[in-house]
This record gives C-alpha cells, sequence and structure tokens, in this order.
C-alpha cells in the first residue's frame, strides 16, 4: 500500500512537469485567440488559425451567472468556464480544416474554428 | 426544460451506472454492508465537485486554466493504477474466490480490498461532478423567473431518471448467477480501467503533451460515442467512435498488460476463456 502510495504520488508530480514544462517553453510563441460568450453565442464565430501551429482559446464568458463548457469531443476538450471568467484553453497544432465547438451546456451556442 | 434534463442526464448517467454496477457486485459477493464504502466514496467526491467548482469559479490565472486539467489526470491515471493494483490481487487470490465458496469469500481478504469499491465510486462520480455542479450552481442563480423553476426541475428530473437508470443496473446485476458475475466483474474493471488509460492519454494528445491527436479511423457512422448506446459504452469501456492512434495503442496495449495480472491462467492454459479463469485450475469439471 505504502509502495503504491508513493508511485502514485511520483505519477502525480511527473504529470505536473509534464504538463508545465511544454507550456513554460511555448508561452511566448503560443497565439491567443480570443473569444467572449454572452446571451447564449460566440464572438467571433468563426476564428482561423495556423494549421499544425498549437494555440490557446481564451474564453471569457460574460454571461453573469451561467456557466459554459466549451467543448469539442474529437479534440478531447471539456473545459468549463465559470460565469464572468476568463480560462485558457490549449489546442494542440491542428490539420486544415474547420472544427467546432460547443458549449456542452447549451449545444445552440457554438464557434468554428478554422485551420489553414 | 428538456435541455437542462439531457445536459444533467448525461452527466448523471455514467456515475448513476457504476453506483448501481458497484452495489449489485456487493451485494453478490454477500458484503452488503461494505455499501458504505461505495456510499463514502460518492459522498466524497460530491463533495470534492463542490469544492472544485468553488474553486474553479473563485480562481483564475495559470490556476483555473490548468488546474482542472491536472486534477482530472490526477484521478484518471490514479483510478487506473489502484483498479490495475485490485486487479493483479484478485488475479493471485482467484483461487480463494472459487466454486462451492463463492458465497463466503475469505471475508478478511475480501473486506481489505472493498476500498476498491469506493474508488470507483469516486471516479465515476467525480469525473463529470464539478461540471454538474456548476451548472446546477448556473440554474439556482435564475430562480426569479418562470423558466429558471422549469429549468431546475429539468434539472432535478435528469438526477432522478440517472438515479432510476442506476438502481435498474443494480437490479439486473443482483439477478445475474454469482459466477458468471465474478468473471464478468474481472472483467468490467479491465475495460473500465483500459478506457480511463485511454482517455488519459487523449486528454494529454488534447492538451498538447503528448503528439499527435488526429483520428485513426471513424465508427460515428455506426455508433457515435455523444450519447444512448454510444455514450453508455463511453463511459463504461471507453468506446471512442474517432480514437487517436495513440489512445488505441495505449488500449491494447493496456489490456493485453492487464489481463495477464487479471487472469493469470490466461495464456498458460490455451483453451479457457476468460469467464472460465475464476475456475479452479486443477478441478475435474471439464
Amino acid at each position: 500500500m505504502k509502495r503504491l502510495l508513493t508511485s502514485s504520488v511520483l505519477l502525480v508530480a511527473a504529470l505536473a512537469v509534464l504538463a508545465s514544462a511544454p507550456r513554460v517553453q511555448a508561452q511566448d510563441k503560443t497565439t491567443e485567440v480570443p473569444l467572449t460568450a454572452a446571451n447564449q453565442a460566440f464572438q467571433p464565430a468563426e476564428v482561423k488559425v495556423k494549421a499544425g501551429q498549437p494555440f490557446v482559446l481564451v474564453v471569457t464568458n460574460n454571461d453573469p451567472k451561467k456557466s459554459i463548457e466549451v467543448e469539442n469531443k474529437d479534440l478531447r476538450i471539456e473545459k468549463v468556464v465559470p460565469a464572468g471568467k476568463t480560462v485558457k484553453i490549449r489546442v494542440r497544432g491542428l490539420k486544415p480544416g474547420s472544427y467546432v465547438f460547443v458549449d456542452d451546456f447549451n449545444q445552440s451556442a457554438k464557434f468554428k474554428v478554422v485551420a489553414e | 426544460m428538456g435541455a437542462t434534463f439531457v445536459v444533467v442526464l448525461r452527466e448523471g448517467f455514467e456515475a448513476a451506472l457504476l453506483l448501481g454496477i458497484v452495489y449489485a457486485y456487493l451485494a453478490q459477493i454477500g458484503h452488503a454492508e461494505s455499501r458504505r464504502y461505495v456510499t463514502l466514496g460518492g459522498a466524497l467526491a460530491v463533495l470534492a465537485s463542490v469544492v472544485m467548482g468553488i474553486a474553479v469559479s473563485v480562481l483564475s490565472g495559470p490556476l483555473a486554466d490548468v488546474g482542472p486539467d491536472l486534477i482530472a489526470l490526477a484521478v484518471i491515471f490514479g483510478a487506473v493504477v489502484l483498479l490495475t493494483w485490485h486487479g493483479w490481487w484478485m488475479g493471485r487470490h482467484a483461487r480463494e474466490l472459487r466454486g462451492e465458496l463463492q458465497r463466503r469469500v475469505d471475508a478478511a481478504h475480501a473486506s481489505q480490498q472493498l476500498w476498491m469499491v469506493g474508488l470507483i465510486a469516486f471516479t465515476g462520480v467525480f469525473r463529470e461532478g464539478a461540471e454538474t455542479v456548476l451548472f446546477l450552481w448556473g440554474l439556482m442563480t435564475q430562480l426569479q423567473d418562470v423558466s429558471g423553476w422549469t429549468a431546475l426541475a429539468g434539472g432535478a428530473a435528469g438526477l432522478v431518471t440517472a438515479a432510476v437508470l442506476g438502481w435498474l443496473v443494480f437490479q439486473g446485476g443482483r439477478r445475474l448467477s454469482v459466477q458468471r458475475f465474478f468473471g464478468v466483474t474481472s472483467l468490467f474493471i479491465l475495460l473500465l480501467a483500459a478506457g480511463l488509460f485511454s482517455a488519459g492519454i487523449g486528454r494529454l494528445q488534447g492538451i498538447g503533451v503528448l503528439p499527435g491527436g488526429d483520428p485513426l479511423w471513424d465508427t460515428s457512422w455506426l455508433l457515435d460515442d455523444h450519447g444512448g448506446v454510444g455514450g453508455f459504452l463511453a463511459g463504461l469501456i471507453g468506446y471512442r467512435a474517432r480514437p487517436s492512434a495513440l489512445e488505441v495503442a495505449g488500449y491494447v496495449v493496456y489490456l493485453a498488460a492487464a489481463s495477464l495480472l487479471f487472469f493469470p491462467g490466461l495464456y498458460g492454459r490455451g483453451t479457457h476463456r476468460n469467464g472460465d479463469v475464476i475456475e479452479p485450475a486443477q478441478t475435474s469439471r471439464a
């Protein structure tokens, strides 16, 4: 049990390092793509990014009360943006094409990321 | 109302299924009193979800950006480690769980291991817990008007429906034969852990820590993983309609490696299949 605990702690530590390392390196060159959510819609409804280039969606939820959950199942992204908050969502480099993200709490609100 | 019903049902469905299966498992092995582990695991997960929901709403900056990802990854991989260890233990002690003695599983050994059911309950509830808390919280703040109340009623109906589905699974699971249930349970835990492992890899790809991520194939025309049967399989055994190469590789490698631990006799005895491994190796049944 003790060994198990130790290995779990090590695993978590390794994950933390893994998750933070590329972040630090990429900080200055990663493109930030701002978006706002309000009244059950995203602004802008379509954004363009460079194909193959990781980027960060900076989503601001301007609704005073409702949380949203930015989701794209294919990209394995599910991220809650609480009411009135801004959250950065890392997205890997994408193949050329368009990718639709929805608010999982209100599926009619969507935006499209076009990679080219 | 319809929309909130669907959202809460979807978030609560997986947790309700897991709880139903785990409660049925305990009833089957004659350890109904160990339900407290499940209840404790579920309650801790609700508490952790509320804390996480509050933390996500209060915190900002890097902590709010990567914190939830790190916690989700830690829970997923931590659960995989513990479930694997449990499967290995069960495989090693399979002889004690066989034949006539199944109902009277070595009590001391078995109860040492029953924290595992609490872990499954915790993982199942916590995986979608924080999101559900934030979603319901948003509904609660709109109770000034009629639409707010109907939305809340929809959310409550979603939770109740999820609970009823869990209860049906519990009733169904209790009726399976004990022998079969043991085999199915080990297999289920194996697939559950493989699905979690693969989901963890997918999340690491999603945030760009692991390379790749483009789908290897697309079976969404056959079975979509967003809801219904596909969603059910996604939650339980990690079905993906558009899996990445690494997710598939992780799933297969985990299954191969862990089935050696879960079913020690599997590769040694040739003709026996998964469900039979809990049978004593030396009996004259065959």
